[in-house]
């Protein structure tokens, strides 16, 4: 090794090391304290009854499945009703595209707890979109909006949206005006140089986007905790209840892996389908 | 009826705010022809085009593209071919899905595609590169895969917009080559847009110089020597600018004398000035020659004077030569040989009559 590289070298372990070791310290090791504890029984031997549990009882089966529906549903939401956003941010003069991003991220200045409340508050009981619809005479007893599913869709995507926005808007700012140009001398309309140049120059957003969105949305606790009420039950917090009401680390570690397991699975599952030859091809500098 | 045309522009204008970017633009173009939009930024030329592929709609006046009317058509329904100054290729398109796309959208068999985009790909000799993806070609090469998606669709009228204008030199020249030779070889109706003189000489049948927004000449690349302004004069070419003022007006002729006291000659163009006159008065760097004597006695159109630089240019020499408070550059196609001309020598200046050009001076100073 040369000696200017043995110096390079020297200073990345220095710049690096105090993230490293907090890293190590607070995340990794008690990452893998969790994982052995995950392969033991209530009598910290070691045994695959967690696992077995979770694999036989239909329970933990079907609550993995609506974790991974809802975050799939939130992603389908954030693209739905983020892309538009996007599109506007992209051809917005800078002055309004800096209002937007404010307006996109100022929400989340505030705790994630008082903002679901502010739902409560619009989609509850007595909220005041029920509120309205029985003066109007249009309901004759309250919708149920929340404490529901659609609650926890609603709640995650209004919690998530930002990262889809941003991710779509970044690489709507990189396609060259004049491509729209051209797809239309050439005959496109709007909606065919939406389809044919906008959604497949955007590929690369989209699925950063999704990337971050579902992974939030798999993990999210407080939103489901909120919005969902007692009925709704993921695996984050099915994983809190074993540990702290029913004192069952084991199981609640072993829910936690699965937990893990699948996002990870999920994620390079999805990236592998979209990221096909011609993905590579283009998008790869 | 009258005779029809392949692209009219009737009285057209358009403004941006309060700012007239084009004003009263009238233009009539031939099936065939090449016309090139001339002028420094800012002229119009690029907003003129905008409104003719319908990315823009004049404010006032008509277009018409084959004897119809296309104010408010939109570009997708306009059938046009247009290459732009980037490419503007579809980058996650093959070369060949991105010359396909327009007969695509026109709903072309794929046999049919297929054998149009192998022919015009033959055309721009790049028939091998139908699997690539844009960023594996250099910039001539997408340019001219640029000029076959326009072309693939036989459009009414094709659009160049700067398309040499992101190459170098020497790709530059042999592109334009290429598409004047295609142009002529299709017969396809052509606008192209430029900022260099050279390149809308060499391309065009007519040349339409704009300013400011407003039409100063249209005419062929032979009427630069009729130039109708002094603007369509020095945006075409170099010249040397003198003051001076009207002495007297002959028949033919003008008498002129220079601030500095040199007097000339100058052959009349539809001109009216009267004696007393401000005028700038031109000669072209080309149109000066060179001597070591005085050759004739008479002492118009002559000017004795001191080289001050020379420059060797290849195909001719540049020198600057300091007639006393004005420096001429003077173009010389041959030099004998190297230091037949040397700083701190003394030379006549000498130039014809029809080679001067003579223009009223406005009255702020100019």
């Amino acid at each position: 090794m040369s000696e200017s590289r043995r110096r390079k070298m020297r200073t990345a372990v220095l710049l690096l090391a105090p993230a490293v070791a907090v890293l190590l310290g607070v995340f990794v090791l008690p990452m893998l304290y969790i994982l052995l504890m995950s392969f033991q029984n209530k009598q910290e031997h070691i045994s695959l009854v967690n696992y077995a549990t979770l694999v036989q009882d239909p329970y933990y089966l079907q609550v993995l499945w609506r974790t991974i529906k809802l975050s799939l549903l939130t992603v389908l939401a954030c693209l739905v009703f983020g892309y538009p956003v996007a599109m506007y941010m992209a051809q917005a003069s800078s002055k309004m595209r800096g209002i937007v991003t404010f307006l996109i991220i100022a929400p989340h200045l505030v705790s994630v707890v008082i903002r679901n409340f502010g739902w409560v508050i619009l989609l509850g009981e007595k909220g005041l979109i029920n509120n309205v619809l029985m003066q109007a005479g249009l309901i004759d007893k309250p919708l149920r909006l929340m404490y529901n599913e659609l609650g926890v869709v609603i709640g995650l995507t209004d919690s998530f949206m930002v990262y889809m926005v941003l991710a779509i808007a970044t690489s709507m700012y990189q396609i060259d005006v004049s491509l729209y140009k051209a797809a239309g001398i050439l005959g496109a309309g709007k909606l065919r140089t939406f389809l044919n140049v906008v959604v497949p120059m955007t590929l690369p957003g989209m699925l950063a986007g999704s990337t971050l969105v579902f992974s939030l949305s798999m993990s999210s606790f407080v939103t489901l905790a909120l919005m969902g009420g007692t009925s709704v039950k993921v695996l984050p917090v099915i994983a809190y209840e074993k540990i702290m009401t029913e004192l069952n680390w084991q199981l609640g570690a072993s829910i936690s892996f699965l937990l893990l397991f699948s996002t990870v699975a999920l994620v390079t599952l999805f990236t592998r389908l979209v990221e096909t030859k011609r993905y590579k091809e283009v998008f790869s500098s | 009826m009258s005779k029809s045309f392949d692209v009219e522009l009737i009285n057209v204008q358009k403004k941006f705010g309060t700012n007239v970017v084009v004003d009263d633009f009238n233009l009539q173009i031939e099936q065939g022809e090449c016309v090139s939009f001339l002028g420094p930024s800012g002229c119009g030329k690029t907003t003129t085009l905008n409104m003719i592929a319908g990315f823009l709609e004049p404010d006032r006046g008509d277009l018409l593209i084959k004897g119809k009317r296309m104010n408010g058509t939109p570009s997708n329904k306009r059938d046009l071919g247009m290459v732009f100054q980037t490419y503007s290729l579809f980058p996650h398109m093959t070369i060949f899905e991105n010359v396909a796309y327009g007969l695509k959208l026109r709903k072309v068999s794929k046999a049919e595609t297929k054998r149009r985009v192998d022919k015009v790909l033959d055309l721009v000799k790049l028939p091998h590169v139908a699997e690539r993806y844009p960023k594996q070609l250099s910039g001539g090469q997408r340019q001219r895969i640029a000029i076959a998606r326009a072309l693939v669709t036989e459009p009414t009228l094709l659009l160049l917009d700067e398309p040499l204008s992101n190459l170098d030199a020497k790709l530059r020249e042999e592109l334009r080559e290429e598409i004047k030779r295609l142009q002529r070889d299709i017969g396809v109706t052509t606008i192209f847009v430029t900022h260099d003189q050279e390149e809308a000489l060499y391309m065009s049948n007519r040349i339409v110089v704009l300013d400011h927004g407003k039409v100063e000449q249209i005419g062929t690349p032979w009427d630069n020597n009729r130039p109708a302004s002094e603007f369509v004069h020095t945006f075409i070419g170099k010249s040397n600018r003198l003051t001076g003022v009207v002495e007297r007006v002959l028949d033919h002729t003008l008498e002129l004398k220079t601030d500095t006291g040199i007097s000339l000659r100058a052959v009349r163009r539809n001109d009216c000035f009267a004696a007393g006159d401000k005028v700038s008065i031109y000669m072209r760097p080309e149109s000066i020659a060179l001597h070591v004597e005085q050759r004739h006695s008479a002492a118009t159109n002559v000017a004795k004077g001191t080289v001050k630089l020379t420059s060797f240019l290849g195909a001719y020499s540049e020198c600057e030569i300091d007639i006393g408070q004005t420096v001429l550059t003077v173009r010389l196609q041959s030099v004998e040989q190297d230091g037949w001309l040397s700083p701190g020598m003394h030379v006549y200046t000498e130039w014809k009559p029809e080679d001067v050009f003579v223009f009223a001076r406005k009255e702020n100073g100019r």
